[in-house]
């Protein structure tokens, strides 16, 4: 029993500290809690048995821009109860972020953390670039870094 | 002991004296690059800037999409760091301009080109050499200065400079 404890422990500090470094192929989806485009607080990590699909962006980053309109054909075409496509925007200006959801007609959750590369969403993936996108598995896995369409697609049907 | 104390006050003089001496300095850099994909959708400008101890600020301006670099006082960075940051990070400077004070461009590596030097404390000054504009520009200040000694040298330690303000 004691063995058992101890092993938890361990297992529960070795997971901490890698929350804290990038998420790595094989990762587990971090618990991390943002505000979305209706101003609640969101943690990435509450949708249980479906993929998850993260995409880092920015209003001024012109090719997450084209991204989005991607995104946004993505989403209508996948089925909601399979995949949920979160954006997280490092925006640091809240007001040009809520212009362009509105543009880009985004309907997926939309999260913002407004600090640029030094948001610590964007620490905690590891994001160098913008877009970079991460795919999870319905375990909540880290699969695959930057995913072509076609990949997500035929994963999920 | 006493030495020892009279030595660390030498010191600190000596080190008082030579950076009040070295006031010829850039504290401000605006930092436009160039490059395939889009210089602000990457960190790695940023990071390698901010690693620099002369370094005490990055902001980024979206609108002119610049970077805009305080550096700390008494320093003595030359705008080729500048270059040579931007380009390792995988980018290309568009355009360079420092906020110096004016005694700097008195220095014999500099070469004013274009505009006037006024009696102002501080100036605002763009490199117009290779590697330090884009190419198109490039191209069309090679034929303006053609008859300038120097601008076609492309020495790099020659700076040449248009004042512009």
């Amino acid at each position: 029993m004691n063995i058992k404890i101890n092993l938890l422990a361990f297992l529960l500090l070795i997971f901490s500290i890698n929350a804290n470094a990038q998420v790595k192929v094989g990762d587990r989806l971090p618990s991390l809690e943002l505000q979305n485009s209706s101003n609640e607080k969101t943690n990435i990590n509450q949708f249980k048995d479906k993929y998850v699909l993260i995409d880092f962006w920015a209003s001024w980053c012109a090719p997450c821009r084209l991204g989005n309109k991607k995104l946004v054909k993505l989403h209508a075409e996948l089925d909601p109860d399979k995949i949920e496509i979160i954006g997280i925007s490092i925006d640091t200006d809240p007001n040009k972020w809520m212009k362009a959801i509105e543009k880009d007609k985004i309907s997926f959750l939309q999260l913002i953390d407004s600090k640029g590369f030094d948001a610590k969403a964007a620490l905690l993936f590891g994001v160098e670039e913008l877009p970079s996108q991460y795919l999870f598995n319905e375990k909540g896995i880290l699969i695959k870094k930057n995913p072509t369409e076609e990949e997500i697609i035929n994963l999920i049907k | 002991m006493k030495t020892l104390y009279k030595k660390s006050v030498l010191i600190v003089i000596l080190i008082t004296l030579f950076t009040t001496a070295s006031n010829a300095q850039i504290s401000k850099a605006e930092i436009r690059a160039t490059g395939l994909t889009c210089s602000m959708c990457s960190n790695a400008i940023n990071k390698q800037l901010k690693a620099m101890p002369e370094v005490k600020n990055v902001d980024i301006d979206l609108n002119t999409n610049t970077f805009v670099v305080s550096l700390s006082e008494n320093n003595s960075l030359k705008p080729s760091v500048f270059k040579e940051k931007v380009e390792n990070a995988g980018f290309f400077i568009g355009s360079l301009i420092l906020t110096t004070n004016s005694e700097t461009i008195k220095s014999s590596s500099y070469i004013v080109v274009e505009g006037k030097k006024n009696n102002s404390i501080e100036v605002q000054i763009q490199i117009l050499d290779k590697g330090y504009v884009t190419d198109k520009e490039l191209k069309k200040l090679s034929k303006s200065y053609k008859n300038s000694l120097t601008y076609n040298n492309n020495n790099e330690n020659d700076f040449h400079i248009k004042i512009v303000n």
